[in-house]
């Protein structure tokens, strides 16, 4: 923009003052349309419960009240932040989404250490982008829809559900014609413990292949990965899969970099296509295997 | 977000994701999570007290400051058909104004 010749700067506005204007005023409407619907009731509500310990909800009545500025009811920014007012949840995304790109793309060794970090703490137990000193190609890419896999000779999607619920939300995904990277879970359906049965429900299929130095120690790294424990986490939502390498895969050209058995992709939210969503997936250190496999809470603090 | 008789059907992380994509500081995000926390329980209290009688209305306050959630949903499902629905609509048109507020400021 110019005036009298002279360019006039455009006054910047912060990302924050702009936000928070705009919901300030959105609140404010909130707060008054609440109060005019329903102000006698809430009122003698809050008088009723003035000397009260009050639920969250229930507190904000009383923070509502007419006379009391709209402003005072919105949470002020607090001098030492580290988040601690917030859920659960929403602290956890806070700090594991300050280092986790907007682009999927590998992460730096930076990043990984700082994410692993984050994981390790949250959830409560060690993880890392490297083991032993082997690492895959990479830590965060998209991961896509597998199919089940054959726990042993003979196993059909007939066999391989254990209860209707399961069968009306697994069965569809169908049975992958071919073996695991590393065969069958078990010999027989006889033979077959339940450590078989939750290693095929929650694997994943990572590419072994692009993993650095795989060409030369194949027997070697080919061992380390055979069920290795992975932690497997959706940054958008918090959810996290304490899963197992049981296939190699998929193919680079896909534009994928892992994939999800039909239970994991489940849990985490995760969907294959168009919609398709990136993870982190970092080793578990669980040398005793202590930790089991399947859907993980975060660490209560 | 706080945990609140609704906060297992209502979803908030999409917005804090969102807001992690923008240039706030630790504190300006916990700032404008407070907000949207307050704006949604200020939008389902205004829904869920609108479904009701005066009498249930003060019934309902009493049963919000006991924080007996089971206690809560017992009494409101059999109070008002499909809310659950309702508040969960009412949560998604307010999270829809507030992604588009700050799709809006990322793209200025």
């Amino acid at each position: 923009m110019w005036f009298f010749g002279k360019p006039i700067s455009k006054k910047k506005v912060s990302h924050f003052e702009d936000l928070k204007e705009k919901w300030s005023q959105k609140h404010r409407v909130l707060q008054k349309q609440l109060w005019d619907k329903h102000g006698s009731v809430l009122k003698e509500f809050a008088e009723k419960t003035r000397h009260a310990t009050l639920g969250s909800l229930a507190g904000i009545v009383l923070l509502t009240s007419p006379g009391i500025s709209a402003a005072s009811s919105i949470p002020q920014i607090p001098k030492d932040s580290q988040y601690a007012d917030l859920g659960q949840t929403s602290t956890f995304l806070l700090n594991l989404n300050a280092n986790v790109p907007q682009d999927v793309r590998p992460l730096t060794p930076e990043e990984e250490q700082k994410i692993g970090d984050v994981l390790s703490q949250s959830f409560g137990m060690k993880v890392s982008s490297e083991l032993d000193g082997i690492k895959l190609n990479r830590s965060y890419g998209y991961i896509g829809q597998e199919q089940h896999l054959m726990r042993y000779p003979g196993d059909t999607m007939d066999t391989h559900l254990a209860s209707q619920a399961d069968v009306e939300s697994y069965y569809k995904y169908g049975m992958a014609p071919g073996r695991g990277a590393w065969g069958y879970f078990a010999n027989s359906s006889t033979s077959m413990t339940n450590q078989d049965i939750n290693r095929e429900k929650y694997y994943i299929a990572v590419q072994t292949f692009l993993a650095p130095g795989y060409l030369e120690n194949t027997r070697q790294m080919s061992q380390f990965f055979k069920y290795r424990k992975m932690l497997v986490v959706n940054p958008q939502n918090g959810r996290a899969v304490v899963a197992d390498i049981a296939d190699s895969g998929p193919s680079e050209w896909t534009g994928k970099s892992l994939g999800g058995s039909p239970e994991v992709m489940n849990y985490l939210q995760r969907v294959d296509g168009a919609q398709k969503g990136a993870v982190l997936y970092f080793f578990i250190d669980d040398p005793n295997d202590t930790i089991p496999l399947g859907p993980v809470e975060l660490k209560s603090s | 977000m706080k945990k609140h008789f609704y906060s297992h059907i209502v979803e908030t992380e999409s917005l804090v994701i969102a807001l992690s994509d923008l240039n706030l500081s630790e504190q300006e995000k916990v700032h404008l999570i407070g907000i949207i926390d307050s704006s949604l329980q200020h939008a389902i209290l205004d829904a869920v007290l609108s479904e009701l009688s005066e009498k249930d209305k003060k019934e309902f306050l009493d049963q919000m400051s006991s924080e007996d959630n089971e206690k809560i949903w017992k009494f409101l499902n059999g109070k008002v058909e499909n809310i659950e629905e309702k508040i969960k609509k009412v949560a998604k048109d307010l999270k829809e104004e507030l992604h588009k507020d700050i799709k809006s400021v990322r793209e200025k």
